[in-house]
């Protein structure tokens, strides 16, 4: 593997001058907040920064996408699929919680059968540069507790862990290696790597908050009917903000606009909070209320995902936990589950 | 590969009403590019998106036979706001149709058996796309006996009226149409598709039944079964759930683990009974 070492503060040269080149998504400072967005002339990133406020899958999987587009005539319509000017990109400094969400929505994105060649095209085309936890932002992280680590190179095509003043840069894949050239000639040896094993492990260790994700999937199981469920919903608001910040929250509604003689299809997201996600046209409504609604969210999770999958849909970036208006704790629900 | 949320484009070639109250059509599309028909390969108990620009998709059980060639049908009843927009179209319009999505009848389980099909008021659309292959000539030596059981709450509801009256004359069908209260016209049997069941009685030896229909018609017809001895294994059903994009990825028609757009619609009771009860 090539590898590189870079002065810390070199990073948001490196990210500039690469836009000049190539379109450049990095972490943006926004008032109080710091964004993904494309990086221009007049954008600064911003690297100092814990995570950003909503997770980067909207680079992938945007809000709203058209799906097609069509234009009415006498007899009905003639319609053909959306333009997809999708180019080369780069996704520079996500946080491994977000490039781990990456490889969970492939699962789903990138199959076989039913390829969804919108989000796989932008994947593929997109060059996933992750800036690791080197010291965890928040008290709320668990990355540790769902298959993650602070230091991972896990969907990322290169990573980047600050160890002292320095930056170790690492080309995880050919995608990344034709990176390179932006990050100077400086080598980096084997104390470079030691160094980063030790501030590894140290960020590791400093992941207080954990949770018992994979011990909760056998009692999920089994207890679908349990009374449990009937205690988390009951101060949830279902404003879907948990589920519109998640990184790996991937459920969309499509829907027709029309202006004139055209008209387009699109998909926006959607929520498995909201009580219209299920109803169907007759009344019936399958969910119909917050609480079959919240055990969707934390089944599809921790037992559908794993049964469909083999793997848990979250990454522990703490998000949901951070800003739900009500405080509802996924890390408490999982852990009052694994005491059933 | 072709792009999955991207519908073929059809004219809508021939629109019957099935009954009196006028809001259950059935719509034949024809493909305008004849190659997607054979794209469009479909089996009995798949359904379709029907796709009406400006208005959106609705997810529509396929009701015609793919021995049926040339073109594809679809019997909707009046709802929402697609099926409304569709039951609006005159013949000759161009929609689209996405598709086929789903799992389907499982055909080859059904070959060498004898079938029974129980179906209810409109949900009787994928059945008829059942029969109508299974009596397909070069079909029907694959399939034992085949005996019927379609009821509807009167006479003006009962839909393919004229494909009833000619399976009535074959001699290789049982035939039990029923009607929960006839009118002064109607000279066939009346009753309820359970009661109607327990009075035909069909074996349960080699035989699976496959059934649509209302949940309560559902609920009392499902005892008869057993007490036929009819294992859970075979009886067969098919689900409905709001969808969107129909290819398991949208998030929203999952009971359990599963989809009913992707590893459903059809399941067998016993595996049924392993998912919740969430639909």
């Amino acid at each position: 593997m090539e590898k590189r070492l870079i002065k810390k503060d070199a990073l948001a040269g490196i990210a500039k001058k690469m836009a000049g080149d190539i379109p450049v998504w990095a972490p943006v400072k926004e008032e109080d907040n710091v964004f993904f967005k494309p990086l221009q002339n007049d954008v600064e990133p911003f690297f100092a920064y814990l995570n950003s406020k909503n997770a980067p899958k909207n680079v992938f999987f945007p809000h709203t996408e058209m799906l097609l587009k069509y234009t009415r005539t006498e007899k009905g319509f003639v319609f053909a699929a959306g333009e997809n000017k999708t180019g080369e990109a780069v996704l520079f400094g996500v946080r491994p919680c977000d490039a781990h969400s990456f490889v969970l929505l492939d699962k789903l994105f990138d199959q076989e059968k039913y390829k969804d060649g919108y989000y796989v095209d932008k994947r593929q085309k997109t060059t996933v540069i992750t800036l690791a936890c080197s010291e965890p932002p928040y008290a709320t992280c668990f990355c540790t507790s769902v298959d993650g680590e602070p230091v991972s190179s896990e969907g990322a095509d290169i990573l980047i862990t600050a160890i002292g003043g320095d930056c170790l840069v690492e080309f995880v894949t050919p995608k990344g290696e034709k990176l390179i050239k932006y990050f100077g000639e400086n080598k980096a040896d084997a104390a470079a790597d030691a160094k980063k094993n030790e501030v590894a492990s140290k960020a590791k260790a400093a992941i207080k908050s954990k949770i018992p994700a994979h011990e909760v999937k056998p009692i999920l199981d089994n207890n679908f009917e349990h009374p449990f469920w009937n205690t988390i919903h009951a101060r949830c608001l279902a404003c879907g903000t948990c589920t519109y910040l998640c990184p790996t929250c991937h459920c969309f509604d499509i829907s027709d606009e029309v202006k004139g003689a055209d008209g387009v299809r699109i998909r926006s997201w959607d929520s498995c909070m909201f009580p219209l996600f299920t109803k169907e046209t007759s009344g019936h409504n399958p969910r119909p209320s917050q609480k079959e609604r919240w055990r969707q969210r934390t089944m599809h999770k921790f037992k559908y995902y794993v049964d469909n999958f083999n793997s848990i849909a979250c990454v522990g970036c703490g998000r949901c936990v951070i800003n739900c208006p009500v405080n509802i704790d996924i890390r408490k629900v999982v852990e009052d589950i694994s005491k059933l | 590969m072709q792009n999955p949320y991207i519908p073929y484009p059809v004219v809508v070639d021939k629109i019957i009403t099935e009954v009196d109250t006028k809001d259950i059509k059935t719509f034949r599309f024809k493909f305008v590019n004849p190659a997607d028909e054979e794209k469009y390969k479909y089996t009995p108990g798949q359904f379709g998106e029907l796709s009406i620009y400006g208005k959106g998709e609705s997810p529509i059980g396929i009701a015609s036979s793919p021995t049926q060639k040339g073109y594809v049908e679809f019997t909707v009843q009046k709802a929402g706001v697609v099926t409304s927009a569709l039951h609006e179209m005159e013949e000759g319009a161009v929609m689209g149709i996405r598709g086929p999505l789903g799992n389907s009848w499982p055909i080859s389980y059904l070959e060498g058996k004898n079938i029974v099909i129980v179906g209810g008021g409109f949900a009787f659309t994928t059945l008829r796309s059942l029969i109508n292959y299974m009596i397909f000539e070069e079909n029907r030596k694959r399939f034992g006996k085949i005996t019927i059981i379609y009821g509807s709450r009167n006479p003006g509801l009962l839909i393919y009226k004229d494909e009833l009256a000619a399976w009535q004359k074959r001699d290789d069908l049982n035939v039990n149409i029923t009607v929960d209260k006839g009118d002064a016209t109607w000279k066939g049997r009346e009753g309820f598709v359970p009661t109607v069941c327990k009075e035909v009685a069909p074996s349960s030896e080699n035989a699976v039944t496959v059934i649509c229909g209302p949940p309560i018609m559902i609920r009392f017809t499902l005892p008869v079964f057993f007490d036929l001895g009819f294992s859970k294994e075979n009886i067969i059903t098919s689900l409905e759930m709001r969808m969107k994009c129909g290819i398991g990825k949208c998030g929203r028609c999952n009971v359990g683990s599963k989809y009913v757009c992707k590893d459903g619609p059809v399941f067998s009771l016993a595996e049924l009974d392993k998912l919740t009860k969430e639909y």
